[in-house]
């Protein structure tokens, strides 16, 4: 049986954790474009004021996410 | 339009490229300086900068800066444009040689795209930029190494200090008179994508492998395509059963698997990411409570800024204008009739002036958006409420056009290019001029102590509030309702690099304002032209010899002792406009004003706004025979305290009453219901022209006015019912 993984939105403010793949080929292929790769530590930064949207860093990179777009990363444990 | 640029064999054609944050603006302003100008690409509303610069030995150069982009498989109208060109050979853009700006210090991102500009065969230079940055952060490069590696000149550069600006050019120069034939190829494509390569290949005019898979990926988007072009590679992908998303994000991770290890060789970097001033800036910045109070305190001030430096540029403007027609009286007086010097005066340089208010207000608002967005803070406004806006049918980059708005609707509209997704684009549009204007409160100051004479300041001062929010509820509720209308296909994109704070780049804010306030003036003043002339014919010209009717009906008041005969040229005046076609029209559409409290002189105040808003006041004026006392009063505004202006105006409307029924015309309920119809309607020529210009048809334009003229109408309805009910 497949285990579910954690995706990125399970993160605390500042936790990190590496990134495996992504759920959704169209939003893999802008993020991986934008340099959110498989294997590369993704740290959260924190959460939005109004919710939903994330302030990410990935190898030096800040980025900001969507909700949806952030589901769409699976993290390892 | 580029379209339209002058073309000659001559100028070679080199296209500026590169993802977002690599500098590549700095690079093209560094190279072109003033001899630019922008346009859109044919076809689409995306901006393009073109500009021009000679190499040493004399061969012209025209740069073309294309949007910022992370791939070939783009998202974005912006990124989509790149794309369309770079497939397309026979493109009146395409490039005979490509510059590729890069963040050094980021440099495995920026290199994806690089590796796939070089699987087209096109001449490419790899410009590592910002290398200032790169040794304050002790990273090193190997430039030689890298270039053996790529295949590619490679060119170590600083946009910002300009640093290696002339190997750039000498290279460029190079590249261009190189006889060799340009060769290059990167990624090896698999099994699947060589198949369909090879089969648009034997279909299509096959220029390059890696451009024929590219056909077979956008064939849904190309626009170069014929539709018998498009059904031949719907046929190819379907027969081949072509996965192509799964192959994009395949390509993509192949290419990061070719390159990441070349850039490891390559270029030293501190393996940690320490934790920087910029982390240290958004932990206050961006932080959950404060962010916004933050974001809201800054625009204040932005809008601050705007509001003095409208009071300020406003006397500047008035006394220019003052001196304009003052000299073309002076020289028109004598050699032609009295409408010509009466049209030039009052058409021509009305339209003239409604141009000229604009400009210091686009550039000022200019000024402090590039501000804020070189230095990086607008991402993070984006960020914090992407999600708010989205509730509206708008996005997080929609915040920065609605809060422009406050100053002028003109220059936050066109703030929204930015916005990748056409709807949430059209939207913040469609909405954007529902927020109280700087034009919108002479016409408050007016009004509100007219509607309510015997409340105080505090009152005022609340109801003047209201207004704004009127506004602001507005424009939300109707972005709520158009979202709930509109149906699109496009996906909507947050994904968006947050760059590190940097202190602004000078030279880039200020070609930034030069290009807004002129792009502004070369857009509009032909439509505005059009529309004041258009209007001063209605209020100068009427059934009949307007002025002697005008005449007449003066003298019989003045021989009544209705008034004194000083006032008579002041009573003509407003007997001309009575008599007027704009007089008759007033009169014409009393009927459907009536409903709102209105008679036929705020139908013509209403007619006349059109041109600003403010003109309502100088209209009023003339209306009130008050023509003469005008001019003063206009001019003390600015020394008196907001509700204290234009007294002589409030006394006259204060105490007008309707013809018949003897009944006062400005009761609490009329003036109220105008207030609201002058908060919402769409009087603005220049706005719908802008309108029409950036989402490139009319039909919004009109859309927008009915729309906004509907709301307008209805709320000052039951507005003036109500209030009526109340008592």
């Amino acid at each position: 049986m497949q285990r579910r993984h954690r995706t990125l939105p399970e993160l605390k403010a500042s936790e990190s954790a590496q990134a495996i793949s992504f759920t959704d080929p169209s939003l893999a292929c802008k993020l991986t474009a934008m340099g959110v790769l498989p294997g590369a530590v993704i740290e959260m930064v924190r959460k939005s004021p109004f919710g939903d949207a994330f302030y990410i860093k990935v190898d030096g990179i800040r980025l900001a996410l969507r909700n949806e777009e952030a589901q769409s990363i699976l993290l390892t444990d | 339009m580029l379209g339209k640029m002058e073309r000659s064999d001559k100028v070679l054609k080199v296209g500026l490229i590169g993802n977002p944050n690599s500098g590549k603006s700095t690079v093209f302003n560094q190279l072109t300086g003033l001899r630019q100008k922008t346009g859109n690409f044919p076809g689409v509303t995306v901006e393009v900068k073109e500009g021009r610069f000679t190499l040493p030995k004399g061969q012209v150069v025209s740069l073309i800066d294309f949007p910022g982009a992370y791939s070939l498989y783009p998202t974005s109208t912006d990124e989509k444009v790149l794309v369309e060109v770079l497939t397309n050979t026979s493109d009146t853009n395409y490039p005979d040689l490509l510059v590729f700006v890069a963040d050094v210090t980021h440099l495995e991102k920026h290199l994806l795209l690089f590796t796939q500009v070089l699987d087209l065969n096109i001449p490419t230079i790899l410009a590592l930029n910002m290398s200032d940055v790169a040794e304050e952060e002790g990273i090193k490069v190997n430039p030689s190494r890298l270039s053996a590696q790529l295949q590619a000149p490679v060119v170590f550069i600083s946009g910002r200090t300009g640093e290696n600006l002339p190997q750039l050019i000498q290279s460029i120069e190079q590249l261009s008179e190189s006889k060799e034939r340009w060769k290059s190829s990167f990624y090896k494509m698999n099994n699947d994508e060589q198949r369909i390569s090879e089969a648009v290949c034997q279909n299509f005019a096959c220029t390059n492998p890696y451009r024929a898979l590219l056909l077979a990926h956008h064939k849904d988007w190309l626009r170069f395509l014929s539709p018998a072009e498009h059904a031949t590679l719907d046929t190819i992908v379907h027969t081949k059963q072509f996965q192509s998303l799964l192959q994009q994000v395949d390509e993509t991770m192949v290419r990061y698997d070719q390159f990441t290890p070349i850039v490891r060789d390559t270029v030293q970097q501190p393996s940690v990411f320490p934790v920087t001033t910029t982390d240290r800036i958004d932990a206050i910045l961006t932080h959950r409570i404060a962010g916004p109070f933050i974001f809201l305190g800054v625009m204040l001030l932005v809008f601050m800024v705007i509001f003095y430096g409208y009071e300020i540029t406003g006397g500047w403007v008035e006394s220019t204008m003052a001196w304009l027609i003052e000299g073309a009286e002076y020289v028109l007086q004598p050699i032609s009739s009295g409408w010509v010097v009466d049209f030039v005066t009052k058409g021509v340089l009305e339209g003239f002036k409604g141009v000229l208010v604009f400009v210091p207000q686009i550039a000022l608002l200019s000024l402090l958006i590039a501000l804020l967005e070189e230095v990086g803070y607008l991402a993070r406004a984006v960020f914090m409420f992407d999600k708010l806006m989205r509730r509206f049918g708008m996005n997080g980059r929609s915040i920065v056009a609605l809060i422009s708005g406050g100053a002028c609707a003109v220059p936050a509209i066109k703030g929204t290019r930015t916005i990748g997704n056409w709807k949430e684009r059209l939207i913040t549009i469609l909405v954007t001029p529902f927020i109280s204007c700087s034009a919108r409160i002479p016409v408050y100051m007016v009004l509100i102590p007219v509607a309510l004479p015997n409340a105080n300041w505090w009152v005022w001062a609340q109801v003047f509030g209201a207004m704004y929010l009127l506004g602001v509820v507005a424009a939300l509720g109707s972005g709520w309702l158009l979202n709930k209308l509109m149906k699109t296909r496009e996906a909507t994109f947050l994904a968006l690099e947050m760059p590190v704070y940097r202190v602004p780049h000078w030279k880039n804010v200020w070609l930034t304002v030069v290009d807004k306030v002129s792009n502004f003036v070369s857009g509009v003043w032909k439509p505005i032209l059009v529309i004041t002339s258009a209007l001063w014919f209605l209020s100068s010209f009427g059934p009949g010899d307007v002025t002697e009717k005008a005449a007449l009906s003066a003298a019989k008041d003045i021989e009544a002792g209705l008034t004194s005969d000083s006032l008579r040229s002041d009573l003509e005046a407003s007997y001309r406009l009575e008599y007027s076609w704009a007089g008759k029209l007033g009169k014409t559409i009393e009927p459907v004003i009536q409903p709102l409290g209105y008679d036929w002189k705020i139908g013509i105040g209403i007619l006349s706004s059109f041109l600003a808003r403010e003109v309502f006041n100088s209209t009023m004026y003339i209306i009130y025979s008050l023509e003469s006392v005008g001019a003063e009063e206009e001019e003390a505004a600015g020394d008196q305290s907001p509700f204290e202006r234009y007294s002589s105006l409030k006394d006259k409307m204060a105490l007008d009453t309707h013809r018949d029924s003897r009944e006062k015309i400005y009761t609490p309920a009329t003036g109220l219901s105008l207030l609201v119809f002058y908060a919402l309607a769409m009087q603005c020529m220049s706005t719908l022209v802008v309108v029409k210009n950036e989402t490139g048809r009319w039909r919004w334009a009109v859309l927008q006015f009915l729309f906004m003229g509907v709301l307008a109408y209805a709320l000052s309805w039951i507005t003036f019912v109500l209030v009526n009910f109340i008592g």
